[in-house]
């Protein structure tokens, strides 16, 4: 009798306590649903994700070894061909920069001329990546530059030769910085050619998609993507990257064209995070940005330029 | 310190370690291993009674989604649920063979990640549930269950030491009914 009632006391307390703890669980999704970007949940995360930055440090480390090595060994067992192709390479991009260096000049000269500024200044936090996401449905990486540099959510960042990403959560000297391949990022952009708009988006293949473009668009391989300003996210003008592949349905109502980031998220140990663009076409800080009231801020609405948190 | 929580409170400490340190580097075509689920379900299995396994479970799912930037709570809920389920069933159908444990952590694995698919697509996770699915909640899952499986034996190994009690004597609940005579084993029933 004893021992029945005891088992029965022991079942309850298990139950109350899996039932709390169930309950506790969804109220806290829930909130973390209801609060903004300002919330308890999300400054808590962003508060763990800043106590744990020395063993990021520590991962990143192992990375970088890693990738080093890696590396490394693909450039010991580099064919003659590579090597030629290579250089081949190199010197086709030595001979573009002296023409661009031409083209910079003589806009500078016109520049000069007609009294604008320059039409791209930006002021960057430079910023090292400490570490790669531990989590397997998320695309980011931590930087170790924070609130103390400047840092606030929202901001553009930068690789080598182009945007990445946008920072999502900030802590005192660490940032968290969502890749553009991330499922939920998105960035409007412009087809540099023909100014045509549409939306990168990552995936959960780790490619990017441009979508969102109008039927009657151009678009072939090779055509360059800038950011468009829209949404008020990103700057305007930024690189964002090539188109590599066109699918076209039968009747060219759909397609489904994939994106090459122009820097490589695998590379990256520096980044810089735009925190100024000096531009005519530059978008206002994520901070003070109103919702916009034409047609383009739509995509403001449906996690166009990031904001996916 | 009690040998089995130490052997408990080591393994909670490795399973940070390796899930902030280890984790992000061993990516295999964006399948990463989640070593809190691991450690939480391991936990559930290998000492299902009393109500610490609920509350590893809730702290080792709370701490993985602060961790990240999805939505906190998620991973804390499924995962009191899969420890609770898992240590049930593990009480029940216990045969002290290896089979058991194994095929009840597979089970809970690929149920959690089946589940946390579905709670991402749901919430606005720009894929479709067979891309979420296919690229991330079975190829995690997999991965989940190549490192756990040895961990899960490994551990087993441990509790069950020679001199130890098996861990099935330890699974059942042991009661004594009079004052500090053990008059036997009492097979108990879970409530579900």
């Amino acid at each position: 009798m004893a021992l029945k009632l005891q088992q029965s006391i022991a079942a309850l307390g298990s139950n109350i306590l899996l039932a709390g703890l169930l309950v506790v669980s969804l109220v806290l999704v829930t909130l973390y649903f209801r609060e903004g970007e300002e919330g308890v949940l999300h400054q808590v995360q962003s508060s763990v994700s800043g106590a744990v930055i020395p063993l990021k440090f520590a991962s990143g480390a192992i990375g970088s070894g890693t990738d080093s090595a890696s590396a490394a060994l693909d450039n010991l067992s580099a064919s003659e061909a590579t090597l030629e192709a290579l250089r081949q390479q190199n010197q086709e991009l030595r001979e573009q920069i002296a023409r661009l260096e031409e083209y910079r000049q003589e806009a500078n000269r016109l520049e000069d001329l007609l009294g604008l500024k320059e039409y791209y200044v930006l002021d960057t936090v430079p910023a090292r990546v400490t570490s790669r996401t531990a989590h397997a449905w998320e695309n980011t990486i931590t930087i170790n530059r924070g609130e103390r540099h400047g840092i606030i959510a929202g901001l553009p960042v930068m690789g080598q030769s182009g945007i990445i990403g946008q920072v999502v959560s900030v802590s005192g000297a660490s940032a968290t910085v969502r890749l553009l391949q991330d499922p939920q990022s998105g960035v409007a952009v412009l087809i540099q050619s023909n100014r045509a708009e549409g939306i990168v988006r990552g995936s959960l293949d780790g490619l990017l998609y441009l979508e969102n473009l109008d039927v009657n668009a151009g678009v072939q391989v090779g055509d360059v993507l800038i950011t468009s300003g829209l949404g008020g996210r990103y700057f305007r003008g930024l690189l964002v990257g090539t188109v590599v592949r066109v699918d076209e349905n039968q009747g060219g109502e759909t397609r489904r064209i994939v994106v090459l980031a122009n820097a490589s998220a695998r590379s990256l140990e520096e980044v810089l995070v735009i925190v100024k663009m000096d531009s005519e076409g530059d978008a206002p800080l994520p901070s003070d940005t109103p919702p916009p009231e034409d047609g383009n801020g739509d995509e403001g609405e449906s996690g166009v330029d990031g904001d996916g948190a | 310190m009690e040998r089995d929580t130490f052997i408990l409170a080591a393994g909670a400490f490795l399973a940070v370690l390796l899930q902030l340190v280890l984790a992000p580097n061993i990516a295999l075509f964006s399948a990463m291993p989640n070593f809190c689920m691991i450690y939480a379900l391991i936990a559930a299995i290998t000492r299902p009674a009393g109500n610490a396994a609920l509350l590893v479970a809730f702290a080792f799912g709370m701490l993985f989604d602060l961790l990240g930037n999805a939505p906190v709570g998620a991973m804390a809920f499924l995962l009191v649920l899969a420890a609770f389920g898992a240590s049930r069933v593990f009480t029940v159908l216990n045969n002290d063979t290896l089979f058991m444990p194994l095929a009840i952590f597979i089970v809970a694995v690929f149920l959690v990640e089946v589940f946390y698919a579905v709670f991402m697509v749901s919430t606005g996770i720009a894929a479709s549930l067979l891309e979420a699915l296919v690229l991330r909640a079975l190829p995690c899952a997999f991965y989940n269950c190549a490192v756990g499986l040895p961990l899960l034996a490994f551990v087993r190994r441990l509790f069950d030491e020679p001199g130890r009690p098996s861990s099935r004597a330890h699974d059942s609940m042991h009661v004594s009914l009079t004052s500090g005579k053990n008059l036997g084993k009492v097979r108990t029933k879970h409530r579900f």
